[in-house]
C-alpha cells in the first residue's frame, strides 16, 4: 500500500540558512502521527513542503503517488488538507457554513457533494449551530474550529495541521481529538505539529521528533511520552497523565486518560484498604 | 541610502514627485521618473515584512533581494495606471500623465523600502514632534509591509483550499474575493487589540518620548533639503509666470 | 500592601445587554501570583482588561462598582503579533519602546531592558528582527517588553499559549520570581497543570461571576474536576473512581500511593 506520505532524505533551507537536513520517514494511511521539537527545529518547514508552499532543496516528498516537484498547491489540496498556525485569518466568507464549503467547491466537486461534506466537517467539530453565524461574530476559539472543519471538508487522504489547539480550552481540544480520531478510522492519515503533549497522547499514537533540522526519534508515543529522561534532551516534557503512570508503574504504561484511569482503578481495586 | 537622515529621505520622496508635476511635460517627467525608478535600484532599499508571525525564526526575511524585488514592485504597481490611461487619452497625454504617475508610485515605494519607521519616529521625536504624531506617519509606512506579509499568507492557505489564480474572469473576481476580504477583515478586527496593546506599552496622547536613537543628520543634509525645497519652490513660481512655456 | 482591589465590578461592552463580569470582588496583594482559571468566555480577558484600566477607557464600555489600583499596571495580551509595536527593527528597540514612551532617561531605559533581556532569556536574539521571531519567542519579546516598564501589578493573559515545554518552564519561574520581587501577578491560563507552582490562590470564574477562590488545591475539588478545570493528576483519578481527596500532582499521587 503506498504511504500517505513521504519524505525522502529531504533536506531545505531558506536562503543560507538551514531548515532541513536529510529528514526521511513515511505516514501510512489512517496512521496518526505527531510532529514535536523545539520552536524552530524545522516542523513548520515540514508543513510547508508538505502543502507544497516550497519545494525541497535535495530529496523528494511523495504525497500519494505525487511528487510534489511536479505539483502546485491548488492540485495538492485534492489530497492534502493543511490548516496553519492563524488559518482564522483565512476565514472570509458570510458564513461559517459558505466558509466551510470553500475548499471542496474550489476544488470543482458537484455542489450536492460540497453540501454533504460540509454538513459532515461541521458535525465532527459540534459547529452545526454556528454554521450560519459570520465567522467573526464567533470567539477566536470558534474561529480556529471553523478553519479546521474547511481543511476537513476537503476529505483529504492526508491532514497536516500546525498547532491546531492552542487557545482551545479542555472542551473544544477534546471535540478536535474527537474529530480526527474519527477520520483516522476512515483511513486518513494525519500529521500534526503539537507543543500540547497531553493532545498528542490524546489524539496521536506515533511521534517524530526534530532537532535542529534532524530526525532524532521515530517511535510510538506510548513509549516515548512516559521517558523524562529521553523527551528532556529535546526541549519536551512529559505531559502529566503520561508521567503519573510512569511514577507509579502502571502496568502497560498507559499514555491516554481513559486508560491511565481504568489502569488505575484496576490496581487500587488489587490492594490492601489503608 | 538608508543611512541618510529621515527627513532627507522625506525631501527626497517628495521633491521628485513635486519636479515631475511642475516640471513641463514629457522632458520634466522623464528624468524624474528616471531618477525615482534608479533609487529603487539602490542597495539598502528592501521591503521588509513587517511583524507577521508563522515564519520558523530563521534569520533573513525570505523573498528579500537587494534593489531588484522594489523595482518590480514599482513597475508593476505603475503599470496598470498606463493601461487605463492609454484607454482614455492619446499618446503624448498618456506619457506626461504616465511619466509623473510613475515618479509618484516609485518614488513613495522607494520611501516605503528605505525608511525605516522606527527611525522617522526618532527623528521626528528628537525634533520635538509629539510621539503619537509621529508614531501615526510611521504606523502608515509600516502598515504596507505588514498587509503584504499578512496578504502572502492569506494567499497561500487559500491555495491550500484548492484557490486556483487561473481561469476566467468570474473565477478571478471569486479568487479576489477570497483573497481580499480575509486581509480586511482580519486587519480591521485586529484594530482593537493593536490600540489595547499600545495603550499598555505607553503610547498615549501627550507624551514625550525619550529619543533612544536619534539619527545623525549633517550640515550637508540639512542644506541639500533646503536646496530640494527652494528648487521646488522656483520651479512653480516659473511655471506660474510662463505658462506659455507648454 | 494590596496592589489591586475590585469591589464588586461589573462590566458590560459596548451595545451588550447582559455583563461580561458580574459583581467581582477580588484583591491581589503585592508579591502574591492570583490565576483565573474558568471556561472560555467565562470573563477572565475582560477582567484582565478592567484590572489594566483599558477597559471601559479603551475599550468603551461601561463599569459598575469600584476598581482601585496602587501601582502602574502592564498587561501582556494573548495573541504577541499585535502586540508588536510596528516601530521597531531589533528586539532591543522594540523592548525599549515603552520605558522611551515614559520619557525615562536613557541610561535607565538600557538598565531595565538588560534586565528584561535577562530575565527572558533573550540575550542571544537581542539584534533580530521582530518579524523574523517565531511566535514562541515573539511572546517572550513582549512578555518582556511589558516588564522593562517595570509595572508594579503585572497581567498575563495565556502567556504561555504559544510556548514550547522550556519556553513554558522559564516563564512560570519567571513568575515566581515577580513575586519574589514584590510585584502583584494576575493571571489568566488554562494551563492547569503549572498552577500548583506557580500560584498563591486560584480564582474560578464561571459565567463572569466568581465561582469559588482557594489555594491550588481547588483544582482537585470535585466541582472542579467535573467542570473540566481540575489538574490532569486529579481529573484522571476523579474518572478511575478513586475516592476523595484527588492529588493535585504527580508527586502528590505518588506518596499517597505507598
Amino acid at each position: 500500500m503506498i504511504p500517505a506520505l513521504r519524505l525522502d532524505d529531504v533536506s531545505f533551507s531558506y536562503g543560507r540558512v538551514p531548515a532541513l537536513e536529510r529528514v526521511s520517514f513515511s505516514v501510512a494511511p489512517g496512521e496518526r502521527v505527531a510532529l514535536l521539537g523545539r520552536n524552530g527545529a524545522g516542523k513548520s518547514t515540514v508543513v510547508r513542503l508538505v502543502a507544497g508552499l516550497q519545494r525541497p532543496d535535495e530529496g523528494t516528498l511523495w504525497v500519494g503517488d505525487w511528487d510534489t516537484r511536479d505539483c502546485v498547491p491548488e492540485q495538492l489540496a485534492w489530497r492534502v488538507g493543511s490548516v496553519f498556525q492563524h488559518a482564522d485569518q483565512q476565514l472570509f466568507a458570510r458564513t461559517v457554513r459558505d466558509d466551510v464549503s470553500f475548499g471542496p467547491r474550489a476544488l470543482g466537486v458537484g455542489e450536492r457533494e460540497v453540501e454533504r461534506r460540509t454538513a459532515r466537517a461541521l458535525e465532527d467539530l459540534d459547529l452545526t449551530a454556528h454554521a450560519g453565524h459570520h465567522p467573526y461574530d464567533l470567539p477566536p476559539a470558534l474561529r480556529k474550529l471553523a478553519a479546521l472543519a474547511g481543511a476537513l471538508a476537503l476529505e483529504p487522504a492526508l491532514l497536516v495541521l500546525d498547532e491546531p489547539t492552542i487557545g482551545l480550552d479542555r472542551a473544544l481540544r477534546a471535540r478536535v481529538t474527537r474529530a480526527l480520531l474519527d477520520r483516522s478510522a476512515g483511513s486518513v492519515a494525519l500529521l500534526v505539529i503539537t507543543h500540547d503533549l497531553t493532545f498528542a497522547a490524546e489524539s496521536l499514537e506515533r511521534g517524530l521528533v526534530l532537532d535542529r533540522g534532524s530526525l532524532v526519534c521515530d517511535e510510538s508515543l506510548a513509549g516515548l511520552l512516559g521517558d523524562a529522561t529521553r523527551l528532556e534532551p529535546l526541549g519536551l516534557a512529559p505531559p502529566p497523565v503520561a508521567a503519573l503512570s510512569a511514577a507509579l508503574d502502571l502496568p502497560g504504561r498507559p499514555v491516554r486518560a481513559a486508560d491511565v484511569a481504568t489502569a488505575l482503578a484496576r490496581v487500587a481495586r488489587g490492594k490492601p484498604a489503608p | 541610502m538608508s543611512r541618510l537622515h529621515p527627513y532627507t529621505l522625506l525631501a527626497i520622496a517628495g521633491a521628485l514627485p513635486a519636479f515631475a508635476w511642475i516640471l513641463p511635460p514629457p522632458s520634466g517627467g522623464t528624468w524624474t521618473a528616471a531618477v525615482a525608478l534608479v533609487l529603487t535600484l539602490t542597495p539598502g532599499a528592501k521591503l521588509t515584512p513587517g511583524a507577521s508571525p508563522g515564519t520558523t525564526g530563521v534569520g533573513s526575511s525570505p523573498g528579500w533581494r537587494p534593489g531588484l524585488g522594489v523595482f518590480r514592485t514599482a513597475v508593476l504597481t505603475a503599470a496598470p495606471f498606463w493601461l487605463f490611461l492609454l484607454l482614455l487619452h492619446d499618446v503624448p497625454t498618456t506619457i506626461a500623465i504616465g511619466l509623473r504617475i510613475t515618479t509618484m508610485v516609485a518614488s513613495f515605494v522607494w520611501l516605503v523600502a528605505a525608511l525605516a519607521p522606527a527611525r522617522l519616529v526618532e527623528a521626528m521625536v528628537a525634533s520635538g514632534w509629539s510621539a503619537s504624531v509621529a508614531y501615526l506617519l510611521a504606523a502608515t509606512l509600516s502598515a504596507v509591509p505588514m498587509l503584504k506579509a499578512r496578504a502572502q499568507r492569506i494567499v497561500e492557505a487559500q491555495r491550500c483550499r484548492g484557490l486556483s489564480p487561473r481561469g476566467g474572469v468570474a473565477a478571478r473576481m471569486r479568487a479576489l474575493r477570497a483573497l481580499a476580504l480575509p486581509l480586511v477583515l482580519s486587519a480591521l478586527h485586529e484594530v482593537d487589540e493593536r490600540a489595547l496593546a499600545l495603550e499598555t506599552r505607553g503610547l498615549v496622547p501627550g507624551i514625550r518620548r525619550t529619543p533612544l536613537a536619534p539619527p545623525p543628520d549633517s550640515a550637508v543634509e540639512r542644506a541639500a533639503r533646503w536646496v530640494l525645497l527652494l528648487a521646488c519652490l522656483f520651479a512653480l513660481v516659473r511655471r506660474l509666470i510662463a505658462p506659455g512655456f507648454s | 500592601m494590596r496592589s489591586l482591589l475590585l469591589d464588586r465590578a461589573s462590566f458590560w461592552y459596548p451595545a451588550t445587554e447582559s455583563p461580561t463580569l458580574r459583581d467581582v470582588s477580588l484583591d491581589v496583594a503585592q508579591g502574591e501570583v492570583v490565576a483565573l482559571v474558568g471556561a472560555l468566555g467565562a470573563g477572565a480577558s475582560t477582567l484582565l482588561l478592567v484590572a489594566a484600566d483599558l477597559a471601559p477607557r479603551v475599550t468603551g464600555g461601561r463599569l459598575a462598582g469600584s476598581v482601585a489600583r496602587r501601582d502602574r499596571s502592564g498587561i501582556v495580551l494573548p495573541t504577541p503579533w499585535t502586540q508588536v509595536s510596528g516601530m521597531a527593527f531589533t528586539v532591543w528597540d522594540e523592548i525599549a519602546f515603552g520605558p522611551a514612551n515614559l520619557a525615562w532617561p536613557a541610561h535607565e531605559i538600557a538598565r531595565q531592558v538588560d534586565r528584561a533581556l535577562e530575565h527572558l532569556q533573550l540575550a542571544p536574539l537581542a539584534s533580530r528582527d521582530p518579524a523574523t521571531l517565531s511566535g514562541g519567542e515573539l511572546q517572550r519579546v513582549i512578555i518582556a517588553a511589558i516588564l522593562a516598564m517595570d509595572p508594579g501589578l503585572v497581567l498575563f493573559d495565556e502567556p504561555a499559549a504559544e510556548l514550547d515545554a522550556d519556553g513554558a518552564g522559564m516563564l512560570w519561574r519567571l513568575i515566581r520570581l515577580l513575586a519574589r520581587e514584590g510585584k502583584a501577578v494576575l493571571l489568566a491560563t488554562s494551563a492547569l497543570d503549572a498552577l500548583p507552582d506557580v500560584a498563591d490562590r486560584v480564582v474560578w470564574l464561571e459565567g463572569g461571576a466568581i465561582r469559588a477562590v482557594g489555594t491550588p488545591d481547588l483544582l482537585a475539588d470535585v466541582a472542579t474536576c467535573d467542570a473540566g478545570l481540575g489538574t490532569s493528576t486529579a481529573t484522571v483519578w476523579r474518572a478511575a473512581g478513586l475516592p476523595a481527596p484527588y492529588p493535585l500532582t504527580v508527586a502528590q499521587a505518588v506518596r499517597g500511593w505507598r
